[in-house]
């Protein structure tokens, strides 16, 4: 009898395990499929009430961990916290987030989004939960207008792209992902002399530190500086064209050395836009991409 | 674990609860720059509860579920949290829990095993960029959050299982002795 338990037991193990290899070769690299696409569509109601219930209980522990956190930063810092602690914390998230659509439509505005492309904005509704994945996903999806290769900016600059939708959910694979690569441009620093020549390169991540990204590939005879600017390139050639517009600010360069940038052909960059806490993004549809 | 319709039920409202909770709430908070990660606790607890099958089975439909929520390949976290479900069965089919410490103890442990377990899929899947060592201080966060998560995870789950838990049924209250000692 225990022998026959026993044997039961590892069947069920073994044909779980294969099982998962199984799942994992057919739908590695496919996008959503219909199982995703039905139970996304059954669970996005609930998983959005559920967000929305539970978002003055997550604002609360951010809180905590935001106050821990700027004790460390220097005196200008301080001050923005203690005008953080006056609010109350239900009235901090409200802010916060007016605060981040007001950025967005400052950017819509700012022309840093070319014409042509229709921001749909959307909220985060759920976050990978281990270190290893840095992708989100929002309550915006296929009905919306959003597509796969979608480029997904918030108020500070580039966060991601669409990687995979359902109707009313979209995956956002975020620039510090592993799998991300952007192809972006120095932007030639005031008083730098000669031609403002914009510095090409591709930007990679730092698994695990969505903070510091590569600039990588870059011509090491063009001194880049710390302090500037990286925004997307947006190339485009006779057949094909980048998934993102032109002039989408990325981030800002903090760490250039000259013997990195001679031996490794690389920069580390910071993001502008805060990628383990987003909230509100837009997704960029539309666009001239074919 | 003695399996009826209505434990079953009780299993399964777990789970999906557990991945809502994780995704909606837990995934969104940072402590340290780490977000506490409920599902390895929730998989460690059934399977130290239930033993090797609950672990295995509910490792896989946790998984199952996050990937399908998540949009990613279905498969990998499964994979995972079958093999974090299997340990934990393992150790209760083997040793005696006889000290309270044992199970936030085990999540801690079994909780970085499955990090690493991740992460051993994502290399195995092609990651073609660099890793910062950073990842390693998370991922010891991330278990001690599973530490003090783990005890009332267990605790709560044990008294929402209670029914069809082997050990709650055998253990009775020893009846009051009558006056001739019988």
């Amino acid at each position: 009898m225990y022998r026959k338990q026993v044997r039961r037991r590892r069947a069920v193990l073994a044909l779980l395990i294969v099982g998962s290899f199984a799942l994992l070769t057919v739908t590695y690299g496919a996008g959503s499929n219909g199982i995703q696409r039905s139970v996304s569509t059954i669970f996005s109601p609930v998983q959005s009430v559920a967000d929305g219930a539970l978002k003055p209980a997550r604002d609360l522990v951010n809180w905590f961990d935001q106050t821990l956190d700027a004790r460390g930063r220097n005196s200008k810092l301080q001050s923005e916290l203690q005008d953080a602690r006056k609010q109350s914390v239900g009235a901090s998230a409200a802010l916060a987030e007016n605060a981040q659509l007001r950025k967005l439509l400052k950017l819509d505005r700012s022309g840093a989004i070319p014409s042509g492309y229709d921001p749909v904005t959307g909220s985060v509704i759920a976050r990978s939960p281990t270190v290893w994945f840095a992708d989100v996903t929002i309550d915006v999806g296929s009905d919306d207008g959003v597509r796969v290769e979608d480029p997904v900016v918030n108020g500070d600059g580039l966060v991601g792209t669409v990687t995979a939708l359902t109707g009313g959910s979209a995956q956002v694979t975020l620039i510090a992902d592993h799998s991300s690569a952007v192809s972006a441009k120095v932007v030639p620093a005031a008083g730098q002399g000669g031609a403002p020549v914009a510095v090409q390169g591709v930007i990679r991540p730092n698994v695990g530190d969505p903070g510091d990204l590569l600039l990588d590939f870059i011509d090491s005879t063009k001194h880049i500086r710390k302090g500037q600017s990286v925004v997307t390139a947006g190339w485009r050639s006779r057949e094909f064209e980048s998934r993102f517009p032109p002039n989408i600010p990325i981030g800002e360069v903090t760490k250039a050395s000259l013997v990195e940038q001679e031996a490794q052909q690389q920069v580390h960059v910071r993001p502008f836009a805060d990628l383990r806490d987003l909230d509100i993004v837009q997704v960029l549809t539309g666009g001239s991409r074919g | 674990m003695i399996l009826t319709p209505k434990i079953l039920a009780r299993l399964v409202a777990i789970v999906i609860l557990g991945v809502l909770l994780q995704l909606s709430c837990f995934a969104q908070v940072a402590i340290f720059h780490v977000s506490p990660d409920l599902l390895p606790v929730l998989v460690i607890s059934l399977g130290l509860l239930g033993g090797t099958m609950t672990g295995v089975v509910t490792g896989f439909a946790v998984g199952i579920l996050l990937d399908c929520l998540l949009i990613e390949p279905l498969g990998g976290a499964s994979l995972v949290l079958l093999a974090t479900g299997y340990l934990a069965g393992l150790f209760r089919e083997r040793f005696e829990i006889h000290s309270p410490l044992v199970p936030p103890l085990l999540c801690m442990g079994l909780t970085i095993f499955a990090e690493l377990g991740f992460g051993a899929i994502e290399l195995m899947l092609g990651v073609d960029a660099t890793v910062s060592t950073l990842v390693i201080g998370d991922i010891l966060i991330k278990g001690v959050f599973a530490f003090v998560l783990g005890w009332p995870i267990y605790l709560g789950l044990r008294r929402v299982l209670r029914p069809a838990l082997v050990e709650e049924q055998a253990v009775r209250r020893p009846g009051r002795p009558t006056a001739l000692g019988a």
